[in-house]
């Protein structure tokens, strides 16, 4: 809402979310209910349906697919490939296909993020006929017209130069090139001035050819759709694409060899912080412990250590979290916040601090207790909405959880000890590949390697 | 995804947020099918049922917001200060418990100020819906605060501040945007507050605000979710029933006047990269003339709604003069109501031609351009929106909470599909010619330059 001012930063950004405090349940029913549906070409989709809304959601995901595939000197084309692939199929020309979805009030947008290329479809269940052939004519007849490639890439320039200004999005930029050096990570996946305009009609159509493949397609849907007529839907939409495609294969990502803080120096009033420790991956039998740990260290906004410190007791900054993230190839524990110039040394020797304590004085039942209450308590308020459902179905496919994966995870939080949350925070807290990166103006803080450019806007 | 590098629009107060559960709606059926009560305080409360998840929306919306401050008594920001100070306890609850108790049974809150209103939430499991109900009265009441939590947390602001304003040239050059076209309306300062006037902030600024327009009487009680109307109506009997309601004052709401001189702002500003033509409009909002908000809202769709649409067909597919424009409307708003365009030039097309050429399209749209199947095609999206509205728990008490906060009555949210429906070409075509006409517009649009620092070297 752009008329109003949050109070916290954290609004939006529940984490994922179901039920049931304290595991002292009977034998339940599942807390989501997951169909697998098979079609006659065997393309499989996870479906929960919803009988009660007039509405459907699809995801769907070409996995390996995504920004890792591009070019060092054309970055930024599987985003134009994102941009471009609504912009006329088939019969219809750009404006046409554009009608077509507004006409009929279809979302269908295309979306690459670095490892996977993939798109979601939400419909009223009444155009559902149209939506799903304007989907399959996407996915099989794109143009790529030049005229709308031009514009894809102006756009994506400009929205690249409008960023130049926003320092989250240069610390970003930053951390990025900072921590995957070398790696394709490391590449801008939004593209840069000068690789967006290398990128032609015919770059599209090769990665559209070969990348694209049943072989990589996950599928999720929730809403007004059942099962039988699901599994028709998937042969229309999805049946003609390729039965294999190729990607490029890609290491591991190794966590930077030293500890390091790193600056781009701008002189503005408050200066952005962004620290990153190597993660956890989602599969590793402590990610539950984990995932109470970040909870408790600065997951939790209100309540967190890091927010009790550095906002509630000091006001030196609106906001300071902390969060889990992963990639195919990478997994991240970082910790964002920001504050004016003068303070960056208090704010950096705060958050150590508050990490020491981890150790110093372990959780206390109490917390441990808390963040375990709120981790599975929360799940239900992300089960509000076909997209979420849709979207948190996704998310399970593309980490490779299963599909009971919510009933898994809070018996898994439920069985973690103080001993599992402290084992991971020491494993996690790796102070030898500990990533600082800041934006803002200098100052005294120690030992620090400035930066005159960020690699990969240029 | 189409790239629109700022989101103008409020959304119109139906728009925009979720879905619905009417298996097949007939013409026209109520939007939320919501139910209300007044308690015998005069607080009015709202309830959508909605079962799909056992969850629950909470929002008290206080019918006051920034532009209700007291003017010249040299601070501003007192109404969001305000809002964040809500959450730093009365006599029963602790500083910043109330967010943890939330978190504790698996729920989230948060809170929102904006000119014309103030808004608390809380999501939980539904069967917490009393005790979300008991700490949200007794802050309306009881609250306390301590002289170190009222400093912190300015310190805290006042990096809120910095964070979203200060620092992005964007933000700031928007801030004087507003404080141009509101020149006679507290609409010209930032809810946030000015920098120089925010430090001043203290108690007194927030305890009169605080004791003079946090009354039952003044709020409305908007849940969403699992619950049923007669319970939650019992439920705010108890909690907020009991709270004898004060008098208010009136919203005072001046207008500006109609200048005739000009007003355009140019900045150079050496992190900016990104040339932007923005310009400005007064125009009616909802309470002052409702029919001509549903025709602006018909209109803003018709011509700018998506990539199909004349402003984008016209000025960038057709001319290549602009990489990306936009038109919003904002009438949502006790006082005066807003109209914001947003353009980015085409590479090679200075911001001085990309303006010219927006004022031939207007021209050419002056007199009889706005198109039939262009005005039908829009109420069509319009109104399938209403239809998505309820695919969401916490989406529709957002979209009734403000629009009864702002005055309008849960009949008007009811039947916007029906209001929407009701325009006619020929009302689109008189608010365009008279408000968007470039040789006699009503009123003269504030324009806005945002430019790259200027070479020195010419």
């Amino acid at each position: 809402m752009r008329n109003a001012l949050m109070r916290g930063a954290y609004l939006l950004g529940f984490a994922i979310m179901v039920m049931s405090l304290g595991g002292i349940q009977d034998a339940r029913a599942s807390i989501l209910k997951i169909q697998t549906v098979k079609s006659d070409k065997n393309i499989t989709a996870w479906l929960v349906e919803d009988p009660t809304v007039p509405v459907i959601s699809m995801r769907f995901s070409f996995q390996g697919a995504g920004a890792i595939n591009d070019p060092a000197d054309k970055q930024g084309l599987s985003q134009i490939l994102s941009n471009t692939l609504d912009e006329g199929a088939g019969d219809l020309g750009s404006k046409e296909f554009q009608a077509e979805l507004s006409d009929h009030s279809i979302s269908l947008s295309f979306s690459s993020s670095r490892d996977d290329f993939g798109g979601s479809l939400k419909t009223l269940t009444k155009y559902q006929d149209k939506a799903f052939d304007l989907l399959h004519l996407a996915l099989t007849k794109p143009h790529f017209e030049a005229d709308a490639l031009r514009r894809m890439k102006d756009a994506n320039l400009a929205r690249i130069r409008s960023n130049m200004s926003d320092p989250e999005w240069l610390t970003a930029r930053l951390a990025n090139a900072v921590l995957y050096n070398g790696h394709p990570y490391a590449q801008n996946s939004g593209g840069t001035l000068s690789s967006l305009p290398k990128i032609t009609t015919k770059d599209l159509h090769e990665k559209f050819s070969t990348q694209l493949g049943r072989d990589r397609l996950l599928i999720s849907v929730s809403g007004n759709i059942s099962a039988e007529e699901l599994s028709q839907r998937l042969d229309e939409v999805f049946g003609d694409l390729p039965d294999i495609s190729t990607v490029r294969q890609v290491e591991n990502v190794t966590p930077p060899a030293q500890a390091e803080v790193i600056q781009y120096v701008k002189e503005i009033p408050q200066t952005v912080i962004q620290i990153a420790y190597p993660g956890i991956s989602m599969k590793d039998p402590d990610y539950f412990a984990a995932e109470i740990f970040n909870y408790i260290l600065g997951g939790a906004g209100f309540g967190s250590r890091l927010t009790e410190t550095v906002r509630e007791q000091k006001g030196l900054t609106y906001g300071i979290d902390s969060n889990l993230s992963e990639m195919d190839f990478s997994s991240l524990l970082s910790i964002s916040t920001s504050t004016r110039t003068e303070k960056v040394g208090e704010v950096l020797s705060l958050v150590n601090a508050e990490i020491d304590k981890i150790f110093q004085t372990p959780i206390s039942d109490r917390e441990l207790v808390e963040a375990k209450s709120y981790l599975i308590g929360s799940v239900p308020l992300g089960l509000t909405s076909t997209d979420r459902i849709a979207g948190m179905m996704m998310g399970f496919q593309i980490y490779g959880l299963p599909a009971n994966y919510l009933d898994i995870r809070e018996a898994g939080l439920n069985k973690a000890t103080k001993q599992d949350v402290l084992r991971v925070a020491q494993r996690l807290l790796d102070e030898r590949h500990k990533t600082t990166v800041l934006t803002g103006a200098k100052q005294e803080i120690g030992p620090v390697r400035y930066v005159e450019n960020i690699p990969d806007i240029q | 995804m189409k790239l629109k590098p700022l989101q103008f629009g409020v959304l119109g107060f139906c728009m925009g947020i979720l879905a619905f559960s009417y298996p097949a709606q007939a013409q026209f059926q109520k939007v939320f099918g919501a139910k209300t009560a007044t308690l015998a305080n005069g607080m009015q409360v709202v309830v959508i049922e909605n079962h799909r998840a056992p969850v629950v929306t909470h929002m008290l919306w206080y019918q006051v917001g920034s532009a209700d401050e007291p003017k010249g008594d040299g601070v501003s920001g007192a109404a969001h200060f305000l809002e964040h100070l809500m959450f730093k306890g009365s006599g029963a609850i602790a500083p910043g418990e109330f967010s943890k108790l939330i978190r504790n049974v698996g729920g989230n809150d948060n809170a929102f100020t904006s000119w014309d209103y103030t808004a608390f939430f809380q999501t939980v499991p539904s069967k917490y819906l009393p005790q979300v109900m008991a700490l949200e009265a007794d802050r309306m009441i009881n609250l306390s605060l301590a002289d170190r939590d009222i400093e912190s947390e300015r310190d805290v602001i006042i990096e809120e501040r910095r964070m979203r304003t200060d620092n992005d040239p964007q933000s700031l050059f928007m801030e004087q945007m507003r404080a141009a076209l509101f020149p006679n309306s507290a609409y010209a300062e930032p809810i946030i507050g000015w920098r120089d006037e925010m430090p001043l902030l203290g108690r007194q600024d927030v305890m009169e605000y605080y004791k003079a327009w946090y009354t039952p009487a003044n709020a409305i009680l908007v849940v969403s979710g699992d619950v049923n109307f007669e319970e939650v109506v019992s439920e705010a009997e108890k909690a907020y029933g009991v709270i004898p309601s004060h008098p208010y004052p009136e919203h005072i709401r001046s207008k500006s006047p109609d200048f005739r001189a000009e007003t355009r702002l140019t900045l150079h500003d050496e992190d900016v990269r990104q040339p932007t033509l923005y310009k400005a409009w007064l125009v009616p909002a909802f309470l002052e003339d409702k029919h001509t908000y549903y025709s602006f809202e018909v209109m803003a769709e018709a011509i700018s709604g998506n990539a199909s649409t004349k402003l984008y067909q016209t000025l960038v597919v057709n001319r290549k003069k602009a990489t990306s424009i936009s038109l919003s409307y904002d009438g949502e708003a006790r006082g005066q109501g807003s109209l914001w365009l947003y353009a980015i030039p085409a590479p090679g097309v200075s911001i001085e031609d990309l303006e010219k050429e927006i004022n031939t399209a207007f021209r050419e749209i002056v007199g009889n351009g706005i198109e039939e199947q262009d005005v039908e095609k829009a109420k069509t999206r319009l109104i399938d929106q209403a239809l998505f509205a309820r695919d969401s728990v916490a989406g529709p008490a957002m979209v009734i909470g403000q629009a009864l906060a702002l005055g309008a009555t849960l009949d008007d949210v009811e039947n916007w599909p029906q209001k929407i429906d009701s325009i006619t070409r020929e009302d689109v075509q008189t608010i365009f010619d008279m408000y968007m006409n470039p040789e006699a517009p009503k009123r003269l649009p504030v324009t806005g330059i945002l430019l790259p620092a200027e070479d020195k070297s010419k």
